[in-house]
């Protein structure tokens, strides 16, 4: 009883401090938001009245979801691959790899945003390229849609790759030996056994950059087209330019709502707790 | 043997110093606590803005006075309410839209004119708007490249609607209220004339252009790009953001018919810390001096008339507040401003995305 007491006590005190400053930076920082969007400037449900009745709201609520999922599907076909070798191969390639990643990682996003608007400027080698083979005009890459997928496409694609690294690492290289042993060939190995043990990675990679592209905005205003727009634009423009902190607070806990919604879904399917592998 | 004799002395050198302080210790506690209340915080839009500011105001107003200036980047309203909510002052000062701070005056996030501090003979006429103190006046206008005009660039915003005309790439400023006025004036109305606004029409002239706008900008260094690389070539743009590639040799030219011209104000935060000493601050930068200076390092229009005995006339030509180019450029109406920029504001956003 007493060696009950002490082990609760001591997990208690372990519990706290990460406890506290989840409560204080977290729980009641979000509880001001909820509060603030039924209540500022006046009580009621006027806010979320408007986002589901003028089309604006919605509707960038559903192009913000599908960006984050085309986005998330390119990470992972690009990602896929990458994470593959790095894996399966050792040595220096998988290191190179390892490196190049972690280094694109860590470069900020604003500094990749801005590579793209030269790489693919109407001075940039991509047109440069196209004119020198003789292709005549290059079809307008900037300011589209493509180039904002691109762009936050490429912001994300690291953890994605690290994401499927992590899971991928620990598969262990003998179960594909006996595969083969068993007659499997190679492409025969890589779908019944690799493809399902590297999937925890598959969806780990995939929930992390669906909900962190959910946020993006700055990327997309400076690449794409007005068409593209984020939710978060829509939120930083209410706070920012109108001051209208009880409506923003509305449109982002519809976006957390949703935001949940989709983490629900993934810890029914597949557990959250197998999220860090 | 010396090992010891030099730890020694090191305490001893190390007692010595420690009573020194102690005895010195108020003298310096004072001293320092009158230097700290002795700064104010000034937010501002940082950058090229900050630098010219530092010069012109900044250092001699600490020169003159003393007083200490530090800055906060970028300006932002939602912080003034946050701050004067929540009773944390992050800074003293905030520079500001004219719009933003009738709005702001308007919830009482400002601290009024404390006319202990300012002396009204030191103002010139209009100085004073909504708590605030004029800075100074940017110019939104028309600019293009002179290469690919050769034989003449667009001189109105019809100009720039006419796209048989005058082919090419073009880009806008992603403000609803900005681009409302330039589709009203390309639509024929007179640039004084343009408030109060109509907004259906606005839009409907707005429908025009919108197939050739190939970007909707949001930052000033966003805007240089664009103009600079060819990106496009013509677009909306702050008169010293062009004026700036103007000066790097780029062969840009600014249109001042149905320009914009806003007035940017100094404000103080309600019950600020350091209050008394911002308006001090305040009233040495509306001077005429300080604010040729800031004209003369950033092309923006100082708002004190007098300010121009200091300026050369190829400065002042390029300047918002020059009378040739204040007198062909749309006069706004701030409180209709102040009034519709929210309904407006999501109109446009719906537009735009749609």
């Amino acid at each position: 009883m007493a060696r009950g007491l002490r082990r609760n006590t001591a997990a208690w005190l372990l519990l706290g401090p990460s406890s506290l400053a989840l409560v204080l930076l977290f729980v009641l920082p979000i509880g001001y938001v909820l509060l603030l969007s039924v209540t500022d400037p006046r009580l009621g449900l006027a806010h979320y009245q408007r986002i589901f009745t003028v089309p604006l709201y919605t509707r960038v609520l559903v192009n913000t979801f599908l960006t984050s999922l085309v986005v998330t599907a390119c990470c992972l076909v690009l990602g896929y691959p990458v994470a593959y070798v790095m894996a399966r191969r050792g040595g220096w390639i998988s290191t190179m790899l390892l490196t190049i990643v972690a280094m694109s990682f860590w470069t900020g996003f604003l500094v990749r945003t801005y590579a793209w608007l030269v790489i693919l400027g109407s001075k940039g080698p991509v047109v440069a390229g196209y004119q020198a083979l003789g292709l005549g005009q290059a079809p307008r890459l900037l300011f589209t849609t493509f180039s904002s997928t691109l762009g936050m496409t490429h912001i994300l694609l690291p953890y994605m790759i690290l994401a499927l690294f992590a899971i991928m690492k620990k598969i262990d290289p003998d179960h594909l030996k006996a595969a083969a042993s068993l007659g499997a060939r190679p492409g025969a190995a890589f779908r019944e056994v690799f493809l399902p043990l590297s999937l925890p990675g598959v969806v780990n990679g995939s929930l992390l950059v669906f909900v962190t592209c959910l946020g993006f905005f700055v990327t997309p205003v400076l690449l794409g087209t007005p068409r593209d727009m984020m939710i978060s634009q829509l939120i930083n423009q209410q706070i920012d330019e109108l001051l209208a902190w009880g409506f923003a607070s509305a449109v982002s806990v519809v976006l957390l709502a949703a935001t949940a919604l989709v983490v629900t879904v993934y810890n029914r399917f597949a557990g959250l707790d197998r999220l860090w592998g | 043997m010396t090992k010891p004799i030099a730890v020694n002395a090191g305490r001893r050198a190390f007692l010595k110093g420690a009573a020194a302080a102690a005895l010195a210790g108020p003298l310096i506690v004072t001293d320092r606590s009158i230097a700290q209340t002795r700064t104010i915080y000034v937010n501002t839009w940082g950058g090229s803005w900050t630098a010219a500011e530092e010069a012109a105001f900044f250092k001699p107003f600490t020169d003159a006075t003393g007083i200490r200036v530090r800055t906060v980047a970028p300006v932002s309203y939602a912080k003034l309410k946050a701050q004067v909510q929540s009773g944390t002052y992050e800074w003293d000062i905030t520079a500001i839209t004219q719009a933003d701070l009738l709005r702001a005056d308007r919830e009482g996030l400002l601290d009024p004119v404390d006319w202990s501090v300012v002396k009204k003979d030191k103002l010139f006429p209009n100085a004073v708007y909504a708590n605030g103190l004029a800075y100074c006046a940017l110019g939104t206008n028309l600019a293009y490249r002179k290469d690919k005009f050769p034989q003449g660039g667009p001189k109105s915003w019809a100009d720039f609607w006419d796209v048989k005309r005058f082919p090419g790439n073009r880009s806008m400023l992603n403000n609803a209220v900005r681009s409302l006025q330039f589709a009203l004036v390309a639509d024929g109305v007179p640039p004084d004339k343009v408030f109060p606004m109509d907004v259906d029409r606005a839009f409907k002239k707005l429908d025009q252009i919108k197939p050739h706008i190939k970007v909707w900008w949001t930052q000033g260094n966003q805007s240089q790009q664009l103009l600079r690389d060819g990106e496009v070539d013509m677009m909306v743009m702050w008169n010293a953001r062009a004026s700036e590639l103007a000066q790097q040799g780029h062969p840009v030219e600014l249109v001042w018919h149905g320009a914009t011209i806003t007035t940017t104000m100094w404000g103080v935060a309600k019950n600020a810390p350091n209050r008394k000493l911002a308006w001090e601050f305040l009233q040495f930068a509306v001077q005429p001096k300080p604010q040729a200076d800031f004209a003369n390092r950033l092309y923006y229009g100082p708002t004190n008339p007098e300010a121009f005995k200091h300026i050369s006339g190829e400065v002042a030509r390029q300047l918002p507040t020059y009378t040739e180019n204040a007198k062909v450029a749309i006069k706004p109406d701030t409180v209709w401003e102040a009034d519709h920029t929210a309904r407006i504001q999501e109109r446009f956003t719906q537009w735009l995305a749609g």
